[in-house]
This record gives structure tokens, sequence and C-alpha cells, in this order.
């Protein structure tokens, strides 16, 4: 028998970006009860985020707070084996901090900060999963910081610009298809596994321009660029049978996780006496420059490589559709939609972020008990359309269901 | 009470929302098959043999516990109904040798040189003795695996084929075998007689052209070897004539219908793309000056023989059939069998020590003509598989084809395989035989196939529950 030098080759299937199933739009608490709208009319400081333009509107300095939980599922069938799945029930806590204002009475110039979440979610399968060896669970996090100038140029036009610095981290673990004498499954199951984890941060900014053609009729245009979240030094740690310890060494990674560029255009229509206000926005999103990741690791042996995993998005057209409703001097209601197509084609649907067209509905409330102080909620529905699709890198295929419950409170207070 | 009334919403949401995938895919039989009855017919493949042996892990899954454990989804009557009855052995130590593991091992003409390496399993037997006579006692012995390791199509008419392989070949056969004195066939009669069989799958032809592949091509291979100690026995290292595969494999069929069983016909892979074949290269001879290539070009000229060696990589030396020392060429094949220590003490394929030319001996070498007698003769068999198929109204698996595909890779349920030697997944640690996860991509191709034929709809196997290759 001729011996051999050993070791098992195979293909790491981790795949990470910030996909549409990890972004948030959850940065305002009115904007998320209102479909996620908000470019064209300036509600609030989460203007910052929605509209850097709409901020050199404010009529005063405002410092706003939010918190939310959001709690994803998703669900997996394959009929060919007859296997489903149902990722573990997580909630994420985002959140959003806005401070910001005309720098002094009747100024045309503000200043602002924002420090809100872009992504915060994670999926969670069971270790045993038969998607395993490409993901068993996945938590993808960004945080930004924005701070703000906005010019308010005259009655019609407003436009501002921030610098936005984003901070988070991604943490993957999979399994690998090597294991020792038990075998995979079972509570002796001695599968390898890879537990990615690192610390991502990237630069980027947020400009935009209000037009105010008149009181009830309102424009926005924003633009916020890509960033490039970048992983250095990320740690890769390997749990396999010790005859394979040196040809999977634990290692470090580097990677690069890009949050997409967003191009919106808003309109926002105010009628019935000032009560009732209609909003529309487009999110012209700009996935389809990663055509694939890659992860590097420091340490390679013959069976570890970097890996570069092929990804294919297309760019994707969202509109959203929100209207708010003022019952009083005290209380609003909000209600919206959205319909935000997958930029994930067919083919390359991983379970790692199993992504389908997503239908959004959200409600919200508001209440305003003292002058300067109001108090925002919201809630959010999303269920994407039920996608039989195939992820051709892993030869893998089923049928996918995501649903997630947003509830988010907010307050503000005017100085 | 507005606010209250919309927490109370927003609690009926958060329960109502689990999403729920619905994978009832209804498994059905078709509109003909009936799986109640499952026979399975065909070699160490369909044993289960594996890692170079046949252990009771290794019966438990194969390719046909796997089928019939799908076959058992489909509701009654036409869904399979337990139990499944094979010759079990007791352990996992290996009948009647050793299986092989990964263990350490160690280069004698350089100790330092260390390396993990299929080695023969340790401690005692746990198979042998108890396991000697496999009785069923169900429904008058009932088998529904008659996998017979090393069993080949043409071995089907020989009288005594179970006393003979007990005494010269692997005691498989007379294990579990109701009359030792029959033929193959009266026990396949037998059989069919007890089961009824109402769906079979036969895998039978491989080893009528591995046995000549695995000892290097040293019969004629012409396909007229001769019957050898038995009448109807042919030469264990040669290709089985045409005619003789033809006229057993057509009375194995016949005997597995003669109730009117439906069933799947699986093809002969083309074996030398299998590790055992692939996995030491042809031109393995690594030279690192031109001064090694200079003096090794030159010795071989003095006994008259023309070679051409260059830094980097070479081809080996060899002996062909006829004896004649010559270099390899591309697409010639050196066995897995081949002495590790020949090669790296004593300079096979190359010179020795003292300078002396030792060409890679033909037992251990498929030269271009024995591997294109092989590919004929696969050929040929598989189309007569494929006729009788044609003829007989059944489902026809070209694993052929399957094997061609898992050559270039297959990636299924996030796991890349290849025919690569342990590594590549789908074979088990001798080289020829699958691991259990390559037993399930078979059973999965045989599922398909069956589906396609029958109109039937049965699940697929989850491979990733099944075991690879063992790391220590």
């Amino acid at each position: 028998m001729k011996k051999q030098v050993l070791a098992a080759a195979f293909l790491l299937s981790a795949i990470t970006t910030f996909g549409a199933g990890y972004q948030l739009n959850l940065q305002g608490i009115r904007q998320l009860a209102m479909g996620g709208t908000g470019a064209a009319w300036t509600w609030d400081a989460s203007t910052i985020f929605y509209n850097p333009g709409g901020l050199g509107r404010m009529k005063n300095i405002q410092v706003y707070a939010s918190g939310l939980t959001i709690s994803p599922s998703t669900a997996f069938g394959n009929t060919i084996v007859n296997s489903s799945a149902v990722t573990q029930r997580q909630t994420f806590t985002p959140f959003n901090f806005y401070v910001g204002g005309p720098i002094q009475q009747d100024s045309k110039f503000a200043l602002g900060l924002g420090i809100y979440t872009v992504a915060g979610i994670g999926l969670k399968w069971d270790d045993q999963w038969i998607g395993r060896y490409m993901v068993q669970s996945i938590n993808l996090s960004a945080v930004c910081f924005q701070p703000t100038v906005a010019y308010r140029v005259n009655e019609l036009i407003s436009v501002g610009a921030g610098f936005v610095y984003a901070t988070g981290s991604m943490d993957i673990r999979q399994a690998l298809p090597v294991h020792g004498q038990n075998g995979p499954g079972g509570s002796a199951d001695d599968d390898g596994t890879l537990h990615l984890h690192g610390s991502a941060s990237g630069l980027g900014f947020n400009a935009g321009v209000q037009l105010k053609p008149s009181d009830n009729l309102q424009f926005g245009f924003t633009y916020r660029s890509q960033i490039n979240m970048g992983v250095s030094n990320g740690t890769a740690t390997f749990n396999v049978p010790q005859s394979l310890a040196t040809s999977f060494p634990n290692t470090n990674f580097d990677t690069q996780l890009p949050l997409p560029q967003v191009a919106t255009a808003g309109v926002a229509y105010r009628t019935l006496e000032d009560r009732l206000t209609l909003q529309f926005d487009l999110n012209y999103t700009g996935w389809n420059s990663y055509d694939s990741l890659r992860i590097n690791f420091s340490t390679h042996t013959s069976s570890l490589q970097d890996n570069h995993a092929p990804r294919h998005y297309r760019n994707t057209l969202t509109p959203r559709a929100g209207a708010n409703y003022k019952l009083g001097k005290v209380v609003s209601l909000m209600a919206g939609a959205a319909f935000e197509p997958t930029p994930v084609t067919n083919g390359f649907v991983s379970p790692d972020l199993p992504d389908a067209d997503r239908v959004v509905g959200s409600v919200g409330v508001t209440i305003k008990p003292f002058p300067r102080f109001t108090i925002l909620t919201a809630c959010e529905g999303i269920t994407t359309l039920t996608r039989n699709a195939s992820y051709d890198f892993g030869g893998f295929s089923g049928t996918y269901k995501t649903q997630a419950i947003t509830l988010g409170l907010g307050v503000y207070y005017n100085f | 009470m507005k606010k209250i009334f919309i927490i109370g919403a927003v609690a009926m949401i958060f329960t109502a929302c689990r999403p729920n995938i619905q994978v009832n895919q209804n498994p059905s039989a078709g509109p003909t098959a009936d799986f109640s009855n499952y026979l399975a017919i065909g070699n160490s493949l369909t044993a289960g043999y594996t890692d170079g042996s046949l252990t009771v892990s290794g019966q438990l899954h194969s390719y046909p516990a796997m089928l019939f454990g799908q076959f058992a989804l489909i509701p009654p009557p036409h869904g399979a109904v337990g139990p499944f009855i094979q010759p079990l052995l007791k352990g996992d130590w290996g009948y009647p040798g050793p299986k092989y593991i990964l263990g350490m091992t160690y280069n004698p003409c350089n100790p330092a040189d260390s390396s993990l390496a299929p080695i023969p399993n340790t401690g005692a037997s746990d198979s042998v003795n108890g396991d000697y006579h496999f009785v069923s006692g169900i429904n008058n012995n009932q088998i529904n695996n008659v996998g017979v390791p090393g069993i080949r199509a043409v071995d089907y008419k020989v009288a005594g084929y179970a006393l003979y392989a007990l005494t010269s070949r692997a005691p498989y056969a007379a294990r579990f075998y109701n009359n030792v004195y029959g033929s193959p066939n009266d026990e396949l009669v037998h059989v069919v007689g007890n089961l009824h069989p109402t769906f079979f799958t036969m895998w039978l032809g491989a080893n009528d052209v591995l046995g000549y592949a695995l000892a290097g091509g040293q019969g004629d291979g012409t396909g007229n070897a001769t019957p050898a100690l038995l009448p109807y026995f042919y030469g264990g290292s040669d290709i089985s004539p045409l005619v003789a595969f033809d006229s057993c494999y057509d009375l194995a069929l016949n005997t597995a219908i003669s109730t009117g069983a439906s069933g799947a016909l699986i093809n002969i892979p083309d074996i030398t793309s299998i590790p055992f074949f692939t996995t030491v290269p042809a031109n393995g001879l690594k030279l690192t000056r031109q001064g090694q290539a200079d003096t090794l070009t030159a010795i071989y000229a003095s006994h008259g023989i023309t070679a051409s060696f260059n830094v980097g990589a070479n081809y080996f030396m060899i002996q062909d059939n006829a004896g004649k020392t010559r270099q390899a060429v591309p697409g010639e094949l050196i066995l897995l069998s081949v002495p590790d220590t020949s090669i790296k003490c004593h300079g096979w394929g190359s010179v020795n020590a003292a300078g002396v030319p030792m060409p890679i001996p033909n037992n251990y070498v498929l030269t271009t003509d024995e591997i294109q007698n092989i590919r004929t003769a696969t050929t040929n068999f598989n189309a007569y598989i494929k006729y009788e198929a044609n003829i007989h109204h059944l489902a026809y698996v070209d694993m052929n084809s399957y094997f061609t595909k898992l050559a270039s890779g297959i990636t299924y349920d996030g796991i890349h395989y290849s025919p690569a030697f342990v590594t590549g997944g789908a074979f088990s640690l001798d080289g020829v035989h699958p691991t259990q996860r390559g037993y399930a991509l078979i059973a999965n191709e045989i599922i398909r196939t069956i589906n396609s034929f029958y109109k039937s709809n049965i699940p697929s196997v989850d491979i990733n529950q099944y075991k690879g290759v063992t790391f220590p």
C-alpha cells in the first residue's frame, strides 16, 4: 500500500457578505412604521440617516434614541431528501442615537451625529442539520458613526453630507467533513468544525439633498456609498481529529464584507388639512460589485487554502410607501409597506444567506405628551416569499422562507 | 387603549411568526413498481464492503440497506416492509481479515519521514468464529442482500462456488449459502423462491474486469480466459469471456425476474478511474539534479533501453506484460498495491543503489493495451446489461457515467467528492470500495434512475448523516 502524506482537502463554504438578509432598515422608528420611507420629509433627527440634507430643516437641536428587537427565523425544506429545518429563535437588539440641529437659532448651518445599526442579526441552525458543512451559525453586525453637516441654501433646497465610520463583527461556525471514530450525528458527533471570528471596520459617506417646492410637497435624493468592511486578523479556530491538527492549524484570516451603495429618491405629500402625509421612496441598491467573496488565511497547508466563493448579485430596486396620520396634537398613527426584491440570483442562494424577495408591512404610533417630547413605537413584519433555489457551489438546494418581527421604541426631545 | 390593542396584536403576530416548509412529498411507488419485497444481487459493492474488508457497520450502511430504508417510506401496499435481512457479522474488526484504518507509518529508509496512511486494523478479531455460519431464522432463511464479495457474473454457474470460495478465496458465500454445494444461481433460485421479490437491484460484472486489473493485467486480456480448477470457473486474474459473461448474467437475471419482479440493472463503472489505479502517479520519479538524470539515461542506454530523464517529474521505468523494460507513457497506471518501500528504498521505477535497473514489475502496472482491454470489456459487458434492461423493461442505472462525473468532482450538500485517495471522501481506504458516503451517493443515483423509469417518488438519502473516512 502506497504510503501517503494524507490530509483532507475540501471546500470551505463559509460565505459571507452583508447581503440583504443582514441589512437592517431600522434606523428611525417613525420611518420604520412607514415602510422604511423617509428621504423626502424631515420628521426628526433620524434624518441624519434617511437624508442628511433634511438636517438643515431642523428648527431645534434634538436628541433622539431608539431601541428595537428583531426576531428572525428561517425555515428550510428539501423534498428530495424529505428533510426540513428551522433556525433557532434568536432576538437581536439594534439601537440608534442621533443628536443634531441648527448651530444657532435660525441658522442655515446644522450639525449632527448619528450612531445607528445597519446590520445586526444572524441565523443559528441546529448543529447537525443537513447544511452544516456550509453553515451552522452566522452573526454579522455593524454600527455606523456619522458626523454630519447640512446647509439650507434657501427655502427650496437643503443639502447635507456625513462621513461614515462603520464598525462591526462577524462570527461564523460551520462543520467540516472530517470526523473521528464516532462520525457525524448523535450526541457523540465528532465532525470537525471551523469557527471564524473577526472585527470589521470601514469608511464611507452619506449625502443628500432635500427639495421643498411647497409646504405640502417635498422631494429627497440621497446616496449612501458602499462601505467595505475589512476584516483583518480574524481568528480561524479549527476543531478536527488529532491526526489532522497540522493540516488545519488555528490561524488568522482577512476578508472583506461589503455594505452596498444605496441611491434613494423620495417624495412626500401632505394633505387633508395637514393631517395626512404620504411618502414614497425608491431605493436603488448596488449589489453587483460583489461577484465573489474571498477568505484569505495567513497560514496555508495542502488542506487549508484561501477560500473563494462565487457570488453573483444583481442590483435591486425597492419601492416603499408609507403614511402618517395626525389624530390630534398628541397622537399620530403610521402605516407602510415595501417590497424588497432579493439581490441573490438563483444558483447562489446559500443557507448562510437564504435570501428571497421580501414583503414588508409596518404600523406605528407616536405620542407627544409634552410639547418638546415625543415617544415613538413601531412594529414591522417581514416575510419572504417561499423560494425554491439552489446553491450550486455547494451542491445544495431547498426551499426557504424567512420571517421576522421587529418592535421598536424611541424617544426624542427638542431643546 | 389603542396602544394596548396594538401590543396585543403584536403578541399574536409573535406567536404566529414561525416559518415552516412542508416537505411531505408523498413517497409513492409509481404505477407499476412494487417495493414490498426487495432483493439485492451483487458483489462486494452490494455487500457493503469497505476499507478492504467486511464489517457489520459496512453491511448496515450498504447501499441496499439504504435503498430499503427509502423504499420503506412508501406507504403500503407497495412500500418495503421489514425486516431487511443481511448476513450480518458481529463486529467491526473486519472479516475475514482486518479492515484498514488510518495510522502513522514510518519510511523504513528514513524513519524521520512519517505519515498518516492505511494500516491493518489492530486488536483482536471479533467476527470470524462467532459469525461463521449465518442463519437468518426468518421465513425459511430469508436473505434480502445476496451481495457476495469477490463474485463475478461468470461465477453464477459454478457448482460448489461457496466451498471453493471458502478454501481459496474470501469465505463470504459459504457463510450464508443454503446449499454450499450448489452454484450461486442455485442459491438465487432458493432465495427468489422464498422471498418472491417484487423488486430487485442487480449490480454484477465489476469483478469480471477488476480481477484482471488488480493483478496488473496478468491475464491475456483477450477475454479468452479458460476454466481452471472447476468446470466453468474461469481464471480469476483474467477478464471474463464475453460469451460466458452474457450467458451467466442472463441466467442470474432470469432467476431474479422468475417470480415477476421488476427491478434495476446497474452497469459497471470504469474501474481505471478509482483511486487504486490513480493514486500513484506514473510520472512519480522526481529528479532534482541534471546529473541524476544523465546517470539514469546512461545506465539504461548501457542495457540497450532508450529512456529519457530530466530534472523534475519523470515517468517510471516499468516492465510490460511481455517482460520488456521500458519507460511508462502518459495514461499508464501504477497500482496502489505497489510496495511503498520498494519505490522509496529500493529504487523501483529507476535504479537501485548499485545502479541496477529496477523496473516496476508488470503485476503493479496497467499498460496502455491492458487499460484498453479493461475498457473494451467494460463497454461490451455494459452493452449487454443495457440490452437485458431493454428487453426485460427494467431500469438501467448508468453508474459508469456517474463515476465519470465523480472523477471530475461532485459537490453534494456542501461536501466536495472526488476519486482522490482518502481525501476525496467517496472512496475508502482500500482505494476500490466506496465509503459510507460514497455508497450513499450511489444509492441516490439508483433512486434517481428508479424514480425516472418507474415514475415513482422515492426520497433520496441524507448523505451527510453517513461516515466518510475516519481520522484518528
